[in-house]
């Protein structure tokens, strides 16, 4: 059994061992915070360490006071998630001036209620428009597995804090890959569920027609541990599902059993470098998956996400780009400008299109259960690192992180990133993309993955 | 016949001032790039013909 006060510890060793008593959920917390104090020089994933409130959090704990199937499991949270008694940053300076959130995020209500101990918020680039996970303002978030390199964006932080082995478990957030493209970059399990599964309420929005939030771990079952504790119907969140919830951890067990799989072609081959097609060729062949599809209009759904997003977020942060331009971080402000100056008319046809590409695609899931694509065209890219080499073109990094992301996303479909750790080189991830509310047939096809060697998520 | 292409600093000038958006000189070249690079990355979705019966799922529930 993994040491639950160690760096390797999973959420479910943790819990486990708080729950039968062989561990206190308070020794788990002090060693938690001084993992943080030891990495967080290095690695830079926190904005905001909750240590007094941790460690009370704890103490009720260990007097019997709370009880859940994450009983004792630190976690830490993109700070675009409202923490009660601090300004909600989403990665700005302005939010500093902002409100002070009266109360948690309902997502961090739902983890502590069945048990979780908040420690923190998380760096994140700013405003979630960002692939990079670096900030003007906080600096960059590092990558774990090779601190010159980006961890990805835009939930940097909740990368860097999963992969440094401080938490074993955090939340991001996902509009056109921020939760899968650091989980690929930092080698991480990472789940993006399906669009309105789970509650935004609480989080500093970016792009409604496309914010997502979900987990980020270090091994499947905590991603199913965090997402059943999740689930559920929020008034508070006019997108959330009012469906029942569907329990994924009892079908981790399952198997790839029953499940079609198929690789996406085409798009979804074109410009990656050649570790993210080998890492979907590895695990195409222990899933003993050949068989090829072409998800239709995938360029014509990236561009509509694009514009989306773009028009979206740029009207939201107009009065700000208004009257305080100069306080954005210059990797933002020029792109939100723009985005507040296209035609409106952009915006109403990718969402008509969107409909017809939700069409198509519910079409392809008669033939298939399961779709597997990179998750990133490339490993993490150096910090700093403007433009990047893609199927030798050069393009910027920023815009082609999401490349793979952005037209699974556009429709809300569910996906599981597995990682594959690459010995000598960097990590890089595989999206394991299935229906609309379909986790659990993702989450069961990363766990077959992980149980194999295939897919893995050690601390660094 | 060579392709009209649009003075897309002139755009975003004139737009900018049209909702009342300030671009100060130094972020001008910057915003302009932006839009240059917006416009390429929409072409896809530009290109492509809707059915007039195509409408959009909101989400809005009065």
């Amino acid at each position: 059994m993994t040491d639950p006060l160690s760096k390797e510890a999973s959420a479910g060793d943790i819990a486990r061992a708080v729950m039968s008593g062989k561990a206190k959920a308070t020794d788990v917390i002090n060693s938690t915070l001084e993992r943080i104090a030891e990495a967080e020089p290095t690695v830079n994933a926190f904005t905001d360490v909750l240590a007094q409130r941790a460690r009370r959090r704890a103490a009720e704990i260990d007097s019997g006071r709370h009880r859940g199937p994450l009983v004792g499991v630190p976690f830490a949270v993109k700070n675009l998630f409202d923490i009660k008694g601090l300004p909600t940053r989403a990665g700005s300076k302005i939010n500093l001036d902002g409100p002070i959130a009266a109360r948690d995020a309902s997502l961090v209500r739902k983890l502590e209620a069945a048990g979780a101990v908040l420690v923190g918020g998380l760096n994140m680039g700013e405003y979630a428009y960002d692939f990079t996970g670096e900030n003007a303002h906080y600096g960059p978030s590092r990558n774990p597995r090779d601190t010159t390199r980006m961890t990805g964006g835009s939930s940097g932080g909740s990368g860097a804090a999963v992969a440094a082995g401080e938490v074993p478990l955090s939340l991001g957030s996902d509009t056109n890959g921020s939760i899968r493209v650091p989980s690929s970059l930092c080698g991480l399990f990472g789940l993006k569920p399906t669009y309105g599964r789970l509650s935004r309420a609480g989080t500093y929005p970016f792009v409604d027609a496309l914010d997502h939030v979900g987990p980020i771990a270090r091994s499947v079952e905590d991603l199913a541990l965090s997402f059943d504790a999740m689930q559920g119907w929020d008034p508070d969140d006019p997108v959330c599902t009012d469906r029942p919830t569907e329990p994924a951890l009892t079908e981790l067990g399952e198997g790839i059993g029953g499940l079609r799989i198929a690789i996406a072609g085409d798009y979804f081959e074109r410009g990656a470098e050649p570790e993210a097609l080998d890492a979907v060729t590895r695990v195409a062949k222990a899933l003993g998956s050949s068989k090829k599809i072409v998800i239709p209009e995938a360029a014509v759904a990236r561009s509509a996400a694009y514009i989306i997003t773009a028009i979206e977020g740029s009207q939201l942060h107009l009065p700000r780009l208004r009257t305080r331009a100069q306080d954005f971080d210059p990797d933002t402000r020029e792109r939100f400008m723009a985005g507040a100056l296209l035609p409106g008319a952009w915006y109403v046809k990718a969402q008509r299109f969107r409909r017809r590409y939700r069409t198509a695609l519910q079409k392809l899931f008669e033939e298939v259960d399961v779709i597997l694509a990179p998750a990133t065209p490339c490993t993490a890219p150096k910090l700093g690192q403007v433009m990047m080499k893609l199927g030798g073109v050069e393009l910027p990094v920023r815009a082609n992180l999401g490349l793979y992301t952005q037209p699974i996303s556009f429709i809300g479909l569910p996906v599981v990133v597995a990682p594959l750790q690459r010995p000598g080189g960097l990590p890089i991830g595989v999206q394991i993309i299935a229906n609309h509310y379909k986790e659990a047939a993702a989450l069961r096809v990363a766990r077959h993955l992980e149980k194999e060697g295939v897919a893995s998520a050690p601390a660094a | 016949m060579a392709e009209d292409k649009p003075d897309i600093a002139r755009l975003v000038d004139e737009a900018a001032k049209a909702i009342g958006l300030t671009i100060a000189p130094e972020y001008r070249d910057k915003v302009i790039l932006n839009y240059e690079r917006s416009l390429l990355i929409a072409r896809p979705l530009l290109e492509v013909e809707l059915d007039d019966e195509l409408i959009s799922g909101p989400v809005f529930r009065p």
